[in-house]
């Protein structure tokens, strides 16, 4: 447990009792239905798979909302992977495309409900724990979306 | 990348429910979405999306059938819509329509056959759960639990779930097109099916009717009954929300423009619009929800856009639950995780009750908001009961102004957000937005124009709401505020080499790009007539205006681009803004064509109203296809701007003081609600006649003077010519 996250999960249970004090435990109740729906359905738990080819893992929906991205950046333990060292496909799919060729004119779709798998050439032992962030350029809504997830590397 | 919007939606709503569809028959609508093209079609309930596309395929023994390439006729009656299909010698009249309260709808086909043969039919209905608010728009739920009873099938999702029920009972179920016996399944379900058989006979009509409704789990317990009722007889259900549709625009104005026939209609387009938002999605919350498809939830700023409009039209009971239900989710405590601060109003709220705060904004809507509904309606009692609310809003604003400038700050409420979850989640999302104000994906840090004349506006309504009170610490530190404020804004982002006011203030200096959000201070009569007129004109040029609206940014601006959502592309509420800036510094030929360009946004989107439009040309992208935001503002402009209106029921006052293009001969404004009466306006070059039903006397006060109208009377007045310049903020 990182430090600081005692006084953060003191906080959260606090504004829980503020929550339900003013709301009823109904809000409290639906806030945690969207919270942990949000947290189970964006990363696809234990994808995270390590081998001969590297790293990949899946998102079963988008970050935040779908969209056309035109960009991608992935880091994982706080090191940048080059954009030519890592692809995104249609989870399921034959075709990879590298992260490198995406652009405005040529941009991946991701949209809800649709799985979408990264592989990057990053090697990391099965059983390591991994820290992976991703970022998403979106020309219609330029701000930076991104996910990031803690998991433990399995083997493919 | 996808490009085009998409088919013309088709939307279907109830006060609780919604679906939407492309037309083909089937519950599918693919539009473009952030660029992408994604699957709106579906079913939703109490703001919850419940499923994804319903399709029905049927199969006569020889040869299947779907609805899309057999459809031989459609139409749309009321809220219903209805097809009719050819599959061979078999014809399917097939009709979709929302129910309130279960929220849901029912699809019901009436199948006949031509010859004198029977034919078995077996009819398959195939759907996608969701079980998610749409306010948290880009997520499918990966997990669900389905379970059969003797009434239907029933799928859940943590809170949130949809019951099935059909008048024929399935022969087989599907999950994920496998086949299922029924009872209890847990995990993905990416697909539910069902086949359903029926006999359809010579000469007979064989009914198929479902429904699917849902949203909180909760609200399902008891809706067996009902739903069970409207299964049977749908008919009495449908026939009670058609009265309360006409009744509803009974109670609403009528506007005859002869000059301008496309405002007339755009008008009828943008009431239409707004009924269409109206929601009741449970949890006693009453709203309107932002839009369509991706927007269906309650987001208050765009209800405090929208109310109003609806002031005009005469819904004070809507506007005053509206309000309401806004103040009851006022943060009492710093609430991090939500975005919280005492005293501010929530962004979004939707039935479980959930809700978030973190914008600079809304909060700041709520106090002129209340104003205008005391002035409309009369009814002090229910403002009184707000106040504390209301102070609490003035006390966050006072807390966010900045002692050295007397402006409010904007900025850093979604990263207060994300800092706040970081220790806690596994599993962390968000977005690098710097900045929460209505362009919420771009940077106006710190002190966006727009936001200080809400400000000002807000300062200025509590105290004529609560002049003893308006804050915590009373009205003194209010009024040095607005008086503060006043003084600063036409100063501070002064820009004379673009003759207009500059977007924001960082760091002690204009942000100098132009904005259309600065005609707000224009409006509001921030700047002097003359200096809003010039203001006016410089957003008609041809880098900010084009003929379908005007940007959120100047063409010339080094950051625009044209299929940006804020920084580039046309937005219709930005248009009203200068519609809106252009009459009220009397530049009626400007204003009118301002609101001509909305207008024929409505007719070339067949009835919708689109959130935006590309900056290089007239086409929606990222674009919700009916948006509150493009329709409210345009109303209310139509009514204080246009006909120059300010109702005051307390003093029996209502200001008339139109600003009519010099080329137009006539106007009418027939039946606006006004206390206990109606007022009806006929403007005949140069006369305006006043007819009033209420029952006591009505004073009117209009550029020439003031003139008193009998209760049940008429009366008659020359208006001077040219209109003047009106210059305040209404």
């Amino acid at each position: 447990m990182r430090a600081g996250s005692f006084s953060h999960l003191l906080s959260a249970a606090r504004q829980g009792f503020e929550l339900g004090f003013e709301h009823g435990a109904h809000s409290v109740e639906a806030l945690l239905w969207v919270a942990e729906t949000v947290e189970e359905s964006v990363y696809r738990s234990g994808s995270l798979l390590g081998g001969p080819d590297g790293l990949r893992f899946v998102l079963s929906n988008p970050p935040l909302r779908g969209g056309a991205f035109s960009a991608l950046r992935l880091r994982v333990n706080g090191a940048a992977v080059a954009p030519d060292r890592f692809r995104v496909r249609t989870a399921g799919m034959a075709d990879w495309r590298p992260a490198a060729t995406l652009s405005k004119a040529a941009p991946v779709e991701i949209v809800a409900g649709r799985p979408v798998e990264f592989g990057a050439a990053v090697s990391l032992p099965v059983g390591a724990p991994a820290e992976v962030r991703l970022e998403l350029e979106c020309p219609a809504i330029p701000p930076l979306v991104w996910v990031e997830f803690r998991d433990i590397v399995r083997g493919a | 990348m996808a490009t085009g919007p998409g088919p013309t939606p088709i939307l279907l709503r109830s006060l609780s429910a919604a679906v939407l569809a492309d037309g083909s028959g089937d519950l599918a609508l693919r539009r473009e979405a952030r660029g992408a093209s994604e699957e709106w079609g579906g079913v939703y309930g109490q703001l919850v999306r419940l499923t994804g596309p319903w399709r029905l395929r049927f199969w006569d023994g020889a040869r299947e059938y779907g609805l899309p390439e057999t459809r031989a006729a459609r139409s749309t009656v009321g809220e219903r819509w209805r097809s009719e299909h050819r599959l061979g010698s078999i014809v399917v009249r097939q009709e979709i329509a929302p129910t309130h309260r279960p929220a849901g709808a029912i699809r019901t086909v009436r199948c006949s056959v031509e010859g004198d043969r029977p034919v078995q039919l077996t009819v398959h209905s195939a759907f996608r759960p969701y079980l998610l608010p749409t306010l948290v728009e880009g997520i499918r739920p990966i997990s669900y639990r389905a379970q059969t009873s003797a009434e239907g099938l029933h799928l859940r999702q943590r809170g949130f779930g949809l019951d099935v029920r059909s008048t024929v009972a399935p022969s087989h179920l599907y999950i994920d097109r496998a086949s299922w016996i029924g009872g209890r399944r847990d995990g993905a379900i990416d697909e539910f099916g069902s086949d359903h058989e029926l006999v359809v006979a010579p000469g007979t009509e064989s009914v198929l009717r479902w429904a699917i409704v849902g949203g909180l789990e909760r609200d399902l317990a008891g809706s067996a009954g009902d739903v069970g009722r409207r299964l049977a007889d749908p008919e009495p259900t449908f026939a009670a929300s058609e009265r309360e549709e006409a009744a509803w625009y009974a109670a609403t104005p009528t506007l005859r423009f002869p000059d301008a026939p496309a405002l007339e209609q755009g008008y009828a387009t943008a009431r239409a619009a707004l009924r269409c938002l109206y929601s009741e999605p449970g949890d006693s919350m009453t709203g309107l929800v932002a839009g369509y498809p991706w927007y269906s939830a309650i987001w208050c700023r765009d209800v405090a856009w929208m109310l109003p409009a609806l002031l005009w039209l005469g819904d004070f009971d809507w506007t005053a639950r509206s309000i309401a239900t806004v103040l009851r989710f006022q943060s009492r405590a710093r609430l991090p995780l939500l975005g919280g601060e005492p005293g501010e109003l929530p962004m979004q709220i939707s039935p479980g009750p959930i809700f978030f705060y973190g914008t600079s904004d809304t909060s700041l809507y709520f106090p002129d908001l209340a104003e205008r509904y005391v002035r409309h309606s009369g009814d002090v009692a229910t403002a009184a009961a707000w106040r504390p609310m209301l102070r609490a809003v003035i006390d966050w604003g006072l807390a966010r102004t900045d002692p050295a400038t007397g402006l409010l700050r904007n900025g850093g409420e979604a990263e207060a957000i994300s800092a706040a979850t970081a220790s806690i989640a596994r599993v962390r999302y968000g977005i690098d937005s710097p900045d929460t104000t209505i362009w919420d994906s771009t940077d106006r840090r710190d002190h966006a124009i727009d936001v200080q004349v809400l400000w000002w506006a807000a300062l200025g309504s509590a105290l004529a709401l609560d002049p003893a009170g308006a804050s915590s610490r009373g009205p003194a530190p209010v009024r040095a505020a607005l008086e503060r404020l006043a003084a600063t804004i036409p100063t501070a982002y002064d820009w004379p080499e673009e003759r207009f006011l500059a977007d924001s203030i960082r760091a002690g200096a204009p942000v100098k790009r132009l904005r259309p959000n600065a005609l707000r201070a224009a409006s509001a009569g921030l700047v002097d007539a003359a200096r809003a007129r010039t203001m006016a004109h410089r957003a008609a040029e041809d880098d900010l205006s084009s003929a379908w609206g005007v940007r959120t940014l100047s063409a010339r601006d080094p950051a625009y681009r044209p299929d940006a959502y804020h920084d580039g592309q046309v937005w219709p509420i930005a248009t009203a803004w200068a519609a809106d800036a252009a009459l009220a510094a009397g530049d009626a030929e400007l204003g009118v064509d301002f609101l001509a360009r909305i207008a024929a946004g409505y007719v070339a989107d067949a009835g919708g109203a689109n959130e935006c439009y590309r900056g290089d040309r007239p086409e929606p992208f990222d674009s919700c296809f009916l948006l509150g935001l493009s329709v409210g503002p345009f109303v209310s402009v139509l009514f204080e701007r246009l006909w120059g209106l300010r109702a005051d029921v307390r003093t029996g006052e209502l200001g008339v003081r139109p600003c009519f293009p010099a080329a137009w001969r006539s106007a009418t404004l027939e039946g606006l609600r006004f206390g206990g009466g109606q007022v009806t306006l006929r403007y005949s070059a140069p006369t305006l006649e006043i007819a009033w039903s209420g029952p006591a006397r009505l004073t009117v006060r209009f550029a020439g003077g003031t003139v008193a109208v009998e209760a049940g009377r008429t009366a008659s007045v020359s208006l001077p010519s040219p209109p003047p310049a009106a210059g305040t903020l209404q």
